[in-house]
């Protein structure tokens, strides 16, 4: 009887989950398939052409674009993860009130506003007189990433045994080794996951490069400028690539992180 | 025991630690210690004994005062310069690298040869009783395999001394006494000297040549296991060193103290007349007598079977007096005490600092 | 041995990076035009436009993340019943649009309510079914603004649910069915209590970036649909008048600044986390 009842249960909440997951995907799935489709219609399938993907591989705009943000992103991740994770393990020996002080500031960093961090670099950047473009955006990356690397950083800093890096000295390891050799092996984790989060942050920004840029365009401000003159397959074609690379970077990330779980 | 020299391998001179300004962890402390002792600095937490320790180490700078190391000034040097290794009490292992690694660590800095290394640390896991478990991690290590590579890392790069921060504390009861006794053969076999922290008297008294007891920052008595034992400077050594009876009393002349109402022959002199002392009686030190013999009658109040003896708590007009006996009395009955003048120990009041003599 | 300096160049980064920024808005919000004090830019926010604008914006927000948390969390405790979602592998599903680009998101969305999208044309065809010829509009106003902040935030409001539902001690509700609490009492007594640090850290998760959106009521809502993001972006990039614009971003950053006060109370930091 009882199990008749779960039974019954268990119908209902797959279904309200099924209703969820409709809702979440419907939209992209039906992106992806009208990227295929012969004609611009988004309502009516005409027939099966890569037309859209040949065009957008034409696009000069569009490859420029992809390589600004790939460009962003992996250096805005590099410069963050070092900076951060110098900045963590500097906190980290600090006293209540300097740590405090800096995490309150990586925290009032993370918790401003991105159009409020985005209006308010552009102000800076133009009162330094400095010319708004590829440079402006990539300081901005790093700024808005850093407070996330502190905070991917710190936990594994408090995690580690706080003899660690004394033992290491005390075996004769100066502090640059022991900070080299044993510290930040020790905490590698934890700065290898604020850089992947500092790198995904980057590809998925609009609106703090939407403001610290004005002729360099990543994709986020290119879909945005193409979307608001309406729609164009092209960007489906685009929207299409990016989500299957998104996809396939998680899928790899979740066998990585599960490979050493095991480990 | 064994063999002391009588040079002095460090010296404590004058040395105190003030944290942030206000925390005072240690106060002027002199203390020398000789080359090959086993040297146990014993106090319950914030004594300020792992301060000192790590003043030797290297890892915390002396507030006031000089540290000389086989008598050259070494109050600057910092750790990763000097000949002593510490073994931490957490352990601190490195837990991305495996157990090999963790103890050629020191050998890769100072880049010994392959060879060496490989011949060193297979020498170290012997010695240690970890032959074989060079491959391991060590997160994967139980609690007392952990502290074997600890000190096997420690001893990698030959120290003069080794420091030991109350390396046993987080072992259970057994595994602690078979480390003991296997770490005091270790320091005998090595011929070096081991400066010991712990807070646990029994684990001092059974391993140590010398014990240093400390107190709110200072020194309260330095001397062998025996002489601290049977001869404590003041009531705190004698109630953190085993269990005691501590009673205040007058010395009313030489030879002479008054406690419990009433006049006890004693073996102490040189305190001045009417001087207000403490009276420390051993458990053990007090005999059961019929209550008419005794020097003082009470009743008993508890008994409870020991093992070896029973401890009874007795209580007289003045005080509850712990007794151990090998005779058991009834809870109720009233019982006679008497402690013969050599048993009865004399303390001033106050705390002073203390130097080690010779 | 003192670490500290290792934090130097992150300092001097954050100072000239996030502390002085924030300083020049509020020197900017404070002077007018030629420089001199005033308070007049905070004056002009008073006025019944604006201050509409503000209301409809956090309106908008509340009635977005309150949708969020009545379709999230039946479905995260769902998900996090081990019967259902035995691997873990379900909840992921619900996650990873979390990782797309929100552009990517908002003109998926585009695409179907547009005038000869999927749905609109579905709807037309079963209106005139009916026999009502005029042809429905779904996009731009309010209803599609508000749908594709929904789609867009829903993700952000589930992962913290999940955490704290899922690493609740199971002990805890048998406990409370062991003293006598029926299925209800159970939920309404213990665990949703119990989740309410989750609630709190989704509600701001999605709080927060839907009261200052401007992507999805400009592509959505069309030009004249506007928002409080709008506003600022408008007077940066086209009225250009940074001093009205700067006293506007410290009207948000107070009013999130105060709301996040506000949650904290009820969450604690381990609520949700970032990823």
């Amino acid at each position: 009887m009882k199990k008749k009842v779960s039974g019954a249960g268990g119908f209902f909440k797959r279904a309200y989950l099924g209703l969820v997951l409709l809702f979440l995907y419907a939209p992209i799935l039906t992106l992806i398939v009208f990227s295929f489709n012969a004609s611009k219609s988004r309502a009516r399938w005409d027939g099966f052409t890569l037309d859209w993907y040949i065009q957008l591989f034409q696009d000069s705009d569009i490859l420029s674009a992809l390589y600004v943000t790939l460009a962003v992103a992996v250096l805005g991740a590099v410069l963050a993860t070092i900076l951060g994770t110098m900045g963590a393990i500097g906190i980290h020996s600090m006293g209540r009130f300097g740590k405090g002080l800096w995490m309150n500031v990586a925290n009032l960093s993370m918790l401003t506003p991105d159009i409020v961090i985005g209006v308010s670099m552009m102000i800076l950047f133009i009162f330094c007189k400095l010319e708004l473009g590829f440079l402006t955006m990539l300081l901005a990356h790093v700024t808005f990433n850093i407070p996330y690397v502190i905070f991917s950083v710190l936990p594994k800093l408090r995690q580690m045994n706080a003899h660690a890096y004394e033992a290491a000295l005390d075996l004769g390891a100066s502090p640059g080794q022991a900070l080299m050799k044993i510290v930040v092996p020790e905490i590698m984790p934890g700065i290898v996951s604020g850089a992947i989060l500092a790198f995904t942050l980057s590809l998925d920004d609009f609106v703090i490069s939407f403001f610290t840029t004005s002729e360099v365009q990543n994709l986020s401000i290119m879909i945005y400028s193409m979307a608001k003159r309406g729609i164009n397959p092209t960007i489906n074609a685009l929207s299409t690539l990016m989500f299957v690379s998104v996809m396939v970077l998680l899928l790899v990330l979740n066998k990585r992180s599960s490979l050493i779980e095991k480990r | 025991m064994s063999v002391v020299e009588s040079t002095h391998l460090i010296d404590l001179m004058g040395v105190s630690k003030t944290f942030d300004g206000e925390t005072e962890a240690l106060k002027p402390i002199n203390l020398y210690i000789r080359k090959k002792e086993f040297i146990t600095l014993l106090g319950p937490s914030g004594c300020g004994k792992t301060t000192t320790l790590r003043l030797i180490a290297g890892f915390e700078t002396p507030t006031t005062g000089r540290i000389l190391f086989e008598g050259k000034d070494i109050t600057g040097v910092p750790p990763y310069k000097r000949r002593v290794n510490t073994v931490f009490q957490k352990y601190a292992l490195f837990t991305h690298l495996n157990v090999y690694e963790n103890i050629a660590f020191g050998l890769r800095l100072k880049k010994r040869p392959q060879a060496e290394v490989d011949r060193k640390v297979t020498e170290l896991l012997h010695l240690v009783g970890l032959d074989g478990f060079g491959k391991r991690t060590v997160d994967r290590l139980s609690g007392g395999q952990q502290q074997r590579v600890a000190i096997a890392r420690a001893l990698a790069n030959e120290p003069e001394v080794l420091l030991l921060d109350e390396p046993l504390g987080a072992l259970d009861l057994k595994l602690r006494k078979e480390m003991q006794v296997e770490l005091k053969n270790m320091q005998q076999r090595l011929g070096i000297t081991f400066i010991y922290v712990t807070h646990d008297q029994e684990e001092a008294l059974s391993m140590s040549d010398t014990i240093v007891v400390m107190k709110d920052g200072f020194i309260q008595q330095i001397g062998t296991p025996t002489d601290v034992y049977n001869e404590p400077k003041n009531a705190f050594v004698a109630d953190f060193i085993g269990e005691s009876n501590i009673m205040r009393g007058t010395m009313l002349r030489d030879e002479l103290v008054e406690f419990e109402g009433r006049p006890f022959p004693c073996v102490d002199k040189g305190f001045g007349e009417n001087a207000p002392v403490d009276v420390v009686i051993r458990p053990e030190d007090v005999k059961l007598t019929e209550p008419e013999e005794g020097q003082v009658a009470g009743v008993v109040q508890s008994v409870v079977f020991k093992g070896v003896h029973y401890e009874m708590m007795i209580r007289t007009d003045a005080f509850t007096w712990m007794v151990h006996s090998t005779q058991c009395r009834q809870v109720g009955q009233r019982v006679g005490l008497s402690v013969i003048p050599f048993d009865i120990h004399i303390m001033r009041r106050s705390v002073t600092p203390v130097e080690r003599e010779g | 041995m003192n670490r500290k300096i290792w934090a130097t160049p992150f300092i001097v980064w954050m100072v000239i990076f996030t502390l002085a920024p924030i300083v020049l808005v509020l020197i900017y919000s404070l002077t007018d035009a030629s420089g001199a004090f005033t308070l007049d830019n905070f004056a002009a926010f008073l006025d019944p436009i604006y201050i509409n604008v503000l209301l409809r914006s956090i309106g908008m927000a509340l009635l977005c993340t309150l949708i969020c948390l009545l379709i999230a969390y039946p479905a995260a405790y769902f998900l996090s019943q081990k019967d259902i979602d035995k691997k873990g592998v379900l909840i992921l599903l619900f996650i990873i649009p979390m990782w797309m680009n929100f552009l990517l998101r908002t003109y998926a969305w585009l695409t179907l309510l547009e005038s000869n999208g999927l749905i609109t044309s579905a709807v037309n065809r079963v209106l005139s079914l009916f026999g009502v010829q005029q042809e429905v509009r779904l996009l731009y106003n309010y209803g599609a603004v508000l749908m594709g902040m929904v789609y867009n935030y829903l993700p952000f409001m589930m992962l913290p649910l999940y955490t704290v539902l899922s690493k609740m001690d199971r002990s805890v509700i048998e406990a409370a069915e062991d003293l006598g609490a029926n299925r209800a009492h159970v939920f309404t007594r213990v665990v949703f209590p119990l989740s309410l640090p989750g609630v709190a850290s989704g509600i701001t998760m999605v709080f927060m970036p839907a009261v200052t959106t401007f992507v999805i009521s400009r592509l959505l809502g069309g030009a004249q649909f506007k928002l409080f993001g709008d506003l600022i972006e408008q007077q940066f990039l086209f009225t250009g008048n940074w001093n009205f614009g700067s006293a506007m971003s410290l009207v948000m950053m107070v009013l999130l600044l105060v709301s996040m006060g506000i949650m904290n109370r009820f969450g604690d930091k381990e609520g949700g986390g970032v990823l």
